[in-house]
């Protein structure tokens, strides 16, 4: 019997196809066991044009993957720790992926950052190609003197030009002003939201509808009172999750989940956030699922759709706030519009990456057994989808959860209001107590459907009462009888079970400030490492690009992206950079790429080192592993509040913020990369006599490269997505404006910072791609 | 066998499947149709995977082809439920053409008359093994409480009581590739069809399932289409065996035609390491009854094999083995021939003679 085999055969495993390569958002990790239950799919299918690929798989459920997800074949990437089949975690276990040396490798690629699930993934890094990859081909080797050549003279050329010219910003001449005709615009749709048809009939019923929903869920869920909703909670995970001991583990989270929400005081922007998150999820799956299946189902419809969610993977997440709150104003109807619109792409791309990864056998049997369409499509096509639906799911939610959370920006009230007004007065206390139930409902719902999806495994199901449809009906029972018992008892959170953590944590940030930020003997202390990043390398990094010449940075920047990828990656790249200056935004942009760049040259030193150290080390992994595992859980707002604690509202808060953030997936991708390096050679170099460092330095490093490539990818992506959110707590620059054109409805200013951003992504993605060379099969 | 005189199961007629651009130029243009495949390929981007192939499968019979992968073979056996539409030729199941059938009679054939087994099984991995077996005649529309109950009867026939709970992914692949079977017995179909049933089972599991699958024929007298490259395979189940060579049926015959006639050095070379003398019977390696010949041997009947004809010979002390039907007796195979068939020096007697 070899039931784990055959179990093993993922439907995408034998495709005949080539990998494509898909960009999660967020790395995944796989762990290696696991890799091989998930499908490795390999599709074919002519990559996408236009981000680089990531590849994810879905394995497992549990990744996250943003928004550049899978495409169909992507292999993949993105596991997630636990995984479904893998039961017992292996040895390498979350977080790496254990791509198989001989399928496709995948790449992956971060799309913006989200705060996803958490304990996502890991990813492999592969080749895959990028559209522009896909061009590119395999290089000739012997061509790549050449482009280096270029490169270096490009530089050269600029570098004298820069010294021979002087420097300057961006001529004038070359800009066009958008503000004023966006200005303009808001102001219209401020005159006429009430009068106009588009409104009246339209937007308006929209808007409406999204804040009926809304309140509607709120009403049940405020009805159903505190007992009620934990109990659902709580029984919620452990039906999901399986009425076992795994199950039991999850309910034990979801309850001290929700306990802890009400102990904080909390409940109320508890039960709201909740709330959003079910309309917003809710309608996010269905639209995903639809869209989903439209394209696994035709082809054509997957082609139109490609292009479009592999741009949407690029922009960051506020870049999904400014059109809504051009349209709708601020508030609820535009913080779910941009929450469903972030959301659903991951659900889509995922049904359809399932629909369309079915083992070919199994349908194959099904047709000649005379299946029709349709019965294929229920019978077959569907089922054989379910986990990677469900992956979708999970990823759909913990975005929806980031979103959520920034949207407090526009009004969407919640937990992420908290933690925004009490981060705008700078009292760490009460964003804490924002932020840990943030965190703790973005754990829940993880573990909730990661553990669903990992039970839809081969395994027979079990039966009995606790079971099946009875378990479900146990479950709403039990909720019920709760809710009556609130009744009974009161609805709303005992005032006397509240703890209110601000203060002591005010006293500790305060101690902090007092005593850690300055005259620490020998290390200094926080403030001094943060004026010395500043003074040492944030600023005479930001002078310098300010000081070149625009057209010295446009060849450089073309000559980069040249070198990495193709003709095509380096056209767009040179011409989003442009696009900065157009938009007359010249220096802001360089202020926040200069702090993009300082922050990913953090990320890299430590997270490879980091990872490094985990490959070789054993307990190095097993100690990090829950670390990454929660970091990556949280939406990226929460990261926000211990690094102001510590050091204070700064640019170097807002990098160490982006820094924390990107380093799993950094160290994730590193570790996995050097891991899983052919342990073939590795064996082959150990029997030459080869010592510890000629192992590193001369088989795995150079062997994991498109590993390392890929992490310094995500990083990338990862960094600018927490930047941005850094003009919260001083990043200033583009963030800052944003961030301004959002709260306080100057359109003009925040749509153009929001543009420059994803113009800035484009530029960096283009120069960073690890695909870009990847064999097209 | 002779049944040749009522319709056959299959009726094929000059099949050509042609993959690539503007295929359907291939079959009627005599220039094309003759190339070889690389050739045909640089001229024109198409692949010929089925070229020109006839044959009727006989009601009853299991009927084999043979050949190396990309010989055509699987393709083939989709041509006969068009599971993969044939490019040109006649294809007839039962005197009915498969070819002119539209979508709903196409259905309907290859629910109820045609049922196949996969080399990869094609099992659902999420319904238990019960459902997988029913899976047919839910698609056929039974109710659920029956199909189970028919459903049940099947597993139980291919010997996997007590399993029926299962996933396929908890079974070995002997196992799954049982359900299966069970899966394609349990429609009732008319004929049976297997794509490489048994390839990717290890040898010993291998052998069980063919001893099933001849053990099935033998009480059930199911037609059956086996495509196989194994040669063993095909020589154990099979009563009629078609060589496939790049498209083309290079020789079509029984075993013993096979491995004692080869048309041509392909096929030889193909046969070479068979053990002819489990294959070749008495009644083609015998000789006419010499006066000279003791008429009290040891008697056997024409269809026993020459490795039967030696241990009978042995125990008689040498003299010649005597082949008797209805008491007749057609001929001897005495030791000097029996040597030679399993040397392989003397082609078996009828064609020397002829």
């Amino acid at each position: 019997m070899t039931p784990t085999t055959t179990s093993k055969q993922g439907p995408g495993e034998k495709r005949p196809t080539a990998p494509r390569p898909t960009a999660p958002r967020r790395p995944a990790n796989a762990a290696p066991g696991e890799a091989p239950t998930t499908p490795r799919p390999a599709p074919a299918a002519p990559t996408p044009t236009t981000t680089g690929a990531g590849a994810t798989d879905d394995g497992s459920p549990t990744t996250v993957v943003p928004p550049r997800v899978p495409d169909d074949g992507s292999p993949t990437t993105v596991v997630r720790p636990r995984t479904p089949e893998g039961g017992g975690a292996p040895p390498a276990a979350r977080g790496a992926t254990a791509p198989a040396p001989s399928t496709a490798p995948p790449a992956l690629r971060p799309g913006t950052p989200t705060p996803d699930g958490g304990t996502t993934a890991a990813c492999t890094p592969a080749p895959a190609g990028t559209g522009t990859a896909a061009a590119g081909g395999r290089r000739a080797p012997w061509r790549r003197p050449r482009v280096l050549g270029g490169a270096a003279s490009a530089l050269v050329l600029g570098l004298a030009g820069a010294l021979l010219l002087g420097g300057g910003g961006w001529p004038a001449g070359l800009t066009v002003d958008l503000s004023a005709p966006l200005d303009d615009a808001n102001q219209w749709v401020l005159d006429n939201r009430d009068t106009h048809p588009l409104f009246l009939y339209f937007l308006l019923h929209l808007s409406n509808t999204a804040v009926d929903a809304v309140n509607a869920v709120y009403g049940v869920l405020a009805a159903m009172g505190w007992p009620g909703v934990l109990t659902a909670g709580v029984l919620l995970a452990w039906r999901a999750a399986g009425f076992d001991r795994r199950g039991a583990r999850v309910a034990c989270v979801a309850f001290g989940a929700f306990a802890l929400c009400g102990l904080l005081g909390m409940w109320d922007a508890t039960l709201l956030t909740l709330a959003l998150m079910v309309v917003a999820v809710a309608v996010a799956a269905l639209l995903g699922a639809l869209i989903g299946l439209a394209a696994g189902l035709s082809d054509r419809v997957d082609r139109a759709l490609r292009p479009v969610l592999d741009t949407m993977q690029v922009l960051p997440a506020f870049a999904y706030l400014l059109p809504f709150v051009l349209v709708f104003g601020t508030g609820t109807p535009a913080a779910l519009f941009c929450t469903v619109i972030y959301a659903a792409p991951p659900m889509a791309r995922l049904t359809a990456l399932g629909l369309r990864s079915a083992d070919p056998g199994v349908l194959e049997a099904a047709v000649s057994l005379g299946a029709n369409g349709r019965q294929r499509l229920w019978t077959a096509r569907l089922p054989l989808a379910r986990r990677r639906m469900l992956l979708g799911l999970n990823q759909t939610i913990m975005m929806a959860l980031s979103m959520v959370v920034i949207a407090a920006l526009v009004g969407a009230g919640g937990l992420g209001e908290e933690v925004y007004s009490a981060l705008s007065t700078v009292d760490v206390g009460k964003a804490l107590a924002a932020g840990i139930p943030i965190v703790l409902i973005a754990v829940w719902l993880d573990r909730t459907t990661a553990a669903a999806g990992d039970r839809l495994g081969a395994t027979a199901p079990r039966r009995g009462l606790l079971h099946g449809r009875s378990a479900w009906a146990l479950a709403a029972g039990g909720t019920l009888a709760a809710t009556l018992a609130g009744l009974a008892f009161g609805t709303t959170w005992p005032r006397g079970w509240t703890y209110d953590i601000s203060t002591p944590v005010n006293r500790a940030q305060d101690w902090i400030v007092d005593h850690l930020s300055t005259g620490v003997p020998l290390v200094g202390g926080t403030q001094v490492w943060s004026d010395a990043f500043t003074v040492g390398l944030l600023n005479p990094l930001r002078d310098g690009l300010q000081w070149l010449p625009w057209w010295a940075l446009l060849l450089l920047v073309a000559a980069l992206a040249r070198l990495v990828g193709t003709w095509l990656s380096a056209l767009t790249a040179t011409a989003a950079l442009a696009a900065t200056g157009v938009l007359g935004v010249w220096t802001k942009s360089l202020d926040t790429l200069s702090q993009v760049v300082a922050a990913l040259a953090v990320t890299l030193v430590v997270g490879v080192l980091t990872g490094v150290a985990c490959a070789r080390l054993r307990w190095v992994e097993r100690w990090l592993r829950p670390v990454l595992d929660t970091l990556q859980t949280m939406p990226q707002f929460v990261y926000l509040i211990p690094v102001v604690a510590l050091f204070g509202v700064s640019r170097a808060a807002a990098i160490t913020a982006a820094v924390v953030y990107a380093l799993p997936a950094v160290v994730r991708i590193t570790a996995q990369g050097v891991r899983e390096v052919d342990p073939a050679a590795l064996e082959a170099a150990r029997s030459m006599g080869a010592s510890t460092r000629q192992q590193l330095f001369q088989v795995q490093l150079p062997l994991a490269r498109p590993a390392l490539k890929l992490a310094v990818n995500q990083g990338v992506v990862l960094v600018l997505a927490v930047v941005v959110v850094g003009g919260l707590v001083g990043g200033g620059a583009l963030g800052y404006d944003v961030v301004k054109g959002l709260s306080r409805g100057e359109m003009g200013t925040g749509v153009t910072a929001g543009l420059a951003i994803v113009c800035l992504g484009l530029v960096l993605d283009r120069i960073t791609q690890p695909t870009a060379r990847g064999p097209r099969p | 066998m002779n049944t040749t005189a009522t319709t056959p199961v299959f009726g094929v007629r000059n099949l050509w499947k042609v993959f690539g651009p503007r295929a359907d130029r291939v079959p009627g243009d005599p220039l094309l149709a003759d190339l070889p495949q690389a050739d045909l390929r640089a001229r024109t981007g198409c692949t010929a995977a089925v070229r020109d192939v006839s044959f009727d499968v006989r009601k009853g019979e299991v009927f084999v082809v043979m050949g190396l992968s990309g010989s055509g073979k699987s393709t083939l056996v989709r041509c006969l439920t068009r599971l993969i539409e044939p490019t040109s030729g006649t294809l007839e199941i039962d005197g009915d053409d498969v070819l002119a059938m539209d979508g709903s009679r196409l259905r309907e054939l290859r629910r109820r008359r045609a049922a196949m087994v996969f080399q990869h099984f094609g099992l659902l991995p999420h319904r238990s093994v019960l459902d997988n077996v029913a899976y047919g005649l839910e698609i056929q529309g039974v109710g659920r409480a029956e199909r189970r109950a028919r459903a049940a009867g099947f597993v139980e026939k291919v010997g996997l009581a007590g399993l029926e709970h299962r996933r396929p992914g908890q079974l070995s692949g002997g196992q799954q590739q049982r359900v299966g079977l069970a899966r394609a017995l349990a429609v009732d179909p008319e004929v049976l069809l297997f794509d490489e049933p048994f390839s990717a089972l290890d040898p010993l599991i291998r052998r069980d399932m063919q001893e099933e699958v001849v053990r099935l024929h033998r009480e059930e007298g199911r037609t059956m289409v086996f495509i196989t490259h194994d040669l063993g395979e095909a020589l154990r189940v099979g009563d009629r065996i078609a060589l496939m060579r790049d498209g083309r049926i290079v020789q079509l015959g029984t075993p013993e035609e096979i491995v004692g006639a080869p048309a041509d050095d392909y096929v030889r070379d193909f046969v070479r390491d068979v053990p002819r003398e489990q294959v070749v019977t008495v009644r083609t390696a015998m000789r006419p009854m010499r006066a000279d010949d003791a008429g009290n041997g040891p008697a056997l009947p024409p269809g026993a094999t020459v490795s039967e004809a030696i241990t009978a010979a042995a125990h008689g002390g040498g003299t010649p083995v005597r082949v008797v039907e209805n008491g007749r007796c057609l001929g001897v195979v005495d030791p000097q021939t029996l040597l030679g068939v399993v040397a392989g020096v003397t082609p078996p007697a009828g064609k020397a003679a002829a």
